[in-house]
Formats: C-alpha cells, structure tokens, sequence
C-alpha cells in the first residue's frame, strides 16, 4: 500500500480514497461532543425544501417539535447508534473555524490525516404525522365572532376589550404545529374567516340570523336559491346591516359558486343539505326530539323548495329507544377530536357498542399518515361478529 | 414558535461529509483520555479490490465497504441567537437558529468481527470490540 496522501485532510479524501492507498484517520485539533451538531436523516424529496428554506420547526416549548415543509407535518424522534460514528467534515469546513480562533496553533495545523470531529451518538428521524388541528380548533373557540361585535369594533374601547383569544395567521403559524398548507385546509374545514386580520369562527346563531335573512330577500328579489348573484344578496345582507365580510362568509358557509354573473359577479347555488342540516341543528341545540316532532318542525323551518330528509343528519345526530319512541339527539362529528386515540375514546364512553353503519359516519375523516381505515379500527377497537352475516359490533379495546 | 432552518448551500453543492461507522468502541490510554486533539485513531487502506475498505485500529483489523445511505443525513447545527431586544415580542426571537452545513450520501461501513494483527506494536489507542473478549493491553 502507498504512503498516506499528505495535505488532504478531510471528508473528500475519504470518499475519493482511491483503490491501492490509504489514509491515516485522526481525532480533528477540535475533537469533542460538539452537541450543536445534529444529524437529520431526511428521505431525498424532501431535499429540495431544505436547500430553499421552505422547512421550519414548529412548536412551543412544551410540546414535542414537528418539522414543517409547506405542506406536510413530521414528527422527530432521536434514534441511537450502538455502532460509533466517526463523522469527518470536509477540510475547507468553515464553520469549525469560529471555535479555532481561540485555539490559536491548534487550527492550523497541517492534517496529514482525515480528521473526526465528533462520534455520532445517533440521529434525528423524521415520521410523518397529522397536523395537530385539535389546537387550532381551541384557540378559534376562545373568542367566536358573536352577534353585537359588529357594534363592538366601531368602538376603540371595545376592540381593546375583546382582544383575548383573537389570533392572525402568524399567531396561529407560531401556536399550531402544521404546515401552511394544512392550516389554511384546516380554517376552511373550520369555516373560519378572517375579519381585521384575525382568523375568526362565526357562531352558529349568528350564521342562522344571516341566513334568516337571506331568506326574505331571495322571496322579495325573487332570487333562485341555485344561482344567487353574489353581488346582489351581498348587497342585501349589507342593507340589513351585516357586516360585508360575514355576508360573503354565508355564501360560501352554506352555498358552492357555481359560475359568473351578467355582470362579473359570482353565481352561488345553496347547497341543499348544509342548510337543512343548520336548521335541524338549531332545533336539537334545545335538547332531545322524538323523531316525529323533529321531522315535523325541521320541515316546517326549511325554505321553500327544499326536502329534508332524516340521512342528511348522519354524522351531526344519534338516536335512541326509549319505550316505543325514538329519541333524536344532537351529536356532531364536527365537535369531536382529530386525534384517533382521543376521537374513539369519546365514541366508546358515548356508545359502549358501535355498529358499524352508525360508527362510519364518526371515523371517515380520520386521517393518520400510513393508517387506513381498517388499520385504525384493528388499532383502536374491538370486533365482534358471532355469525359470518351478522352486523361486526365494535367496542373499545 | 418557528424555528427556520437556514440552508446558505446552493442547489446540489452542499458540502459532503463522510462517516467511518465501527461497531463497538475505540478505547483510548488513560494517560491520553485529555489529550484527545489531534490523537491518531488508526489507518483506513482501500486494497487494491473495488469496494472493499480495511480500517486498522491499533492491533485489530476491521473489513467493510463503502456503502450508499438509504436517506441521506444532513449535518445540521445548532446556534444560539442573544437577542437584547426579546422583551417586546416572543415572535420573532426564537433563541435558537438551525443551519444545514453538510450532507452524507455515503458512509464507510465496517461490521466483521476484527481481525487481530498480533505482530503490531501496541499502539495509543485500540479497539475495543463489543462481541470478542480481546486479550488485556500490555503496557
């Protein structure tokens, strides 16, 4: 074997060690824990987000943090390595060169050999994760935007009074560990809003008056309620003295744009189900029905020209028997948690027993990265089925 | 809280670092135990063969190759930011800044029980192998 390569010091002599040589391998003049150097194994797609700074860490300093690309969420987690790991940096590394300074001679010192900064105790891995929405969701809840706070921000005093709980996009960016893009699919799946800068969900009587108010106008106008002209009823809304921002807000809380007006403006068609569905919501927010009172007053509260009918409400109502009656009773799946551990554990302290056509409604829009459907349910429940044709029942683990 | 990690690497120029990876332990002397810098570990050869790599820690003589990461690493480090100003918001003043300042595709890999190579003189430093029971050091 040849003489070791003298002059080459670092990372580069070893890959390029060519076959038929040799290079001697050394503690580096600043050999030492060096805890401020981290390995991150990260998959090769997501290379591109970290050469052009699209990745950020994400938390507070209670929680554990996620690493956030601008669409995706990871979780990190430090694996060790029994084995040691002799890390070589290049020779030319610039970064080593701060601590040298006070090292005067030591830095400076001609490697003949390939010199190891650190013994690598381990590395960081990445797992992909759900964005933590539950926290999103609280904080909108702190401070709902309410009837009478239209009147509230005219005056200077009051703004100052209700500025607990009122969070902007970077507010929400620092507490919430999601990507940008989950966070802005989150407020749209919250029907947040942003007024004055700040992400706000409407409180659902305050949409009800809204849309009490759409009613009228479409009869008076004689508006089809399948192509709404968005000017006009945003005019209306704003003549009965809503905000602009919340008239708008209606539209696309209960209705779908459907495509352009005469005159530029936008056309929206009211989507059936989502108005009924408000409507019986606002019914059973006074507690239990009996199933034909429900249906008869549901009937009675929704507009001209649309049906209600009782499978609009799955996933928003449970029923039960009690006697010879059936009991209808308020219970959304847009109230419960995202997490799935936190989402079954109130499904089973509701309901000790599930069938599945009632349990479906309430799992569908769990989304675990690497996790199907059937995996949550092998995971988190247990299946009973005493015949190969009966119903499987589903109970708690 | 947002921490951004800093990238000052252009598109595919990120600096290469390389890892010598053994199993077990090097053990050093005692009487070097503080005097680490610039302390020899032992010799990496690559024989005349192709992939087939040979790291030469005091009497023992490991075999390996080098072998492509399946993910590459990033060698990241760690800054602590002094931020006089960091009454006024807890926005902007993290504490801490992340920069990426390396990348490891590759890393030389030895996993063969080590060969002994009695005849050497002993040496600063030995290897330590975690499965055999290697003979204790004569002085």
């Amino acid at each position: 074997m040849e003489q070791p390569h003298s002059g080459r010091r670092g990372a580069e002599a070893v890959l390029n060690l060519q076959p038929g040589s040799s290079i001697s391998v050394a503690h580096h003049p600043l050999f030492g824990p060096h805890d401020d150097l981290i390995l991150l194994e990260l998959d090769e797609k997501l290379l591109p987000h970290i050469l052009h700074q699209r990745v950020t860490l994400r938390g507070q300093p209670d929680e554990d943090a996620v690493l956030c690309t601008p669409s995706k969420t990871y979780g990190i987690k430090f694996v060790g390595n029994s084995n040691s790991v002799f890390l070589i940096p290049p020779s030319d590394h610039s970064i080593l060169c701060e601590a040298s300074e006070d090292h005067n001679g030591k830095g400076h010192i001609q490697q003949a050999s390939a010199s190891v900064i650190k013994v690598a105790p381990g590395s960081m891995e990445l797992v992909e994760v759900a964005p933590r929405l539950d926290k999103l969701r609280l904080l909108l809840s702190e401070n709902p935007y309410r009837s009478g706070e239209a009147l509230q921000f005219e005056d200077v005093d009051g703004m100052e009074k209700c500025i607990t709980g009122l969070y902007t996009w970077d507010d929400l960016v620092d507490k919430v560990q999601a990507s940008d893009e989950e966070l802005r699919t989150g407020l749209m799946a919250f029907s947040a809003v942003e007024i004055n800068g700040y992400w706000r969900i409407v409180d659902e009587e305050y949409m009800g008056k809204l849309l009490m108010a759409l009613f009228p106008s479409s009869v008076l106008n004689d508006w089809s309620l399948n192509a709404l002209n968005e000017d006009e009823v945003v005019g209306a809304l704003v003549q009965d003295g809503f905000p602009q921002k919340l008239a708008h807000h209606c539209l696309s809380v209960y209705g779908s744009k459907v495509g352009e007006g005469v005159n530029g403006s936008c056309l929206w068609s009211l989507d059936e189900r989502r108005v009924c569905v408000h409507f019986a919501r606002e019914i059973l927010r006074r507690g239990k029905r009996k199933m034909e009172s429900l249906m008869e007053e549901w009937r009675r509260k929704i507009p001209e020209g649309m049906q209600a009918s009782f499978d609009m409400l799955e996933g928003e109502v449970l029923t039960e028997k009690l006697g010879v009656d059936l009991w209808v009773r308020a219970f959304s799946v847009s109230a419960l948690p995202l997490t799935p551990a936190e989402r079954f554990s109130v499904l089973f302290k509701e309901r000790a027993k599930w069938e599945w056509k009632d349990l479906q409604p309430y799992i569908r829009d769990l989304k675990v990265p690497g996790l199907s459907l059937e995996g949550l349910l092998l995971k988190y429940t247990r299946r009973i089925q005493p015949t190969l044709d009966a119903e499987p029942i589903f109970s708690a683990r | 809280m947002q921490i951004k990690i800093k990238c000052s690497c252009s598109e595919e120029s990120c600096q290469e670092w390389a890892i010598v990876e053994i199993q077990g332990a090097i053990e050093i002397q005692p009487s070097f135990q503080n005097r680490l810098d610039n302390l020899d570990i032992g010799q990496l050869c690559r024989p005349s063969s192709p992939e087939n790599y040979t790291f030469t820690v005091g009497y023992h003589e490991l075999a390996g190759s080098k072998v492509p990461l399946k993910k590459p690493f990033l060698v990241l480090k760690k800054k602590k930011t002094i931020n006089v100003e960091q009454q006024s918001s807890e926005n902007d003043s993290p504490g801490a800044e992340l920069e990426v300042v390396g990348i490891i595709r590759h890393r030389i890999l030895f996993k063969t029980r080590p060969k002994a190579l009695i005849s050497k003189p002993q040496p600063v430093v030995k290897k330590r192998a975690s499965a055999t029971g290697s003979s204790a050091p004569i002085k």
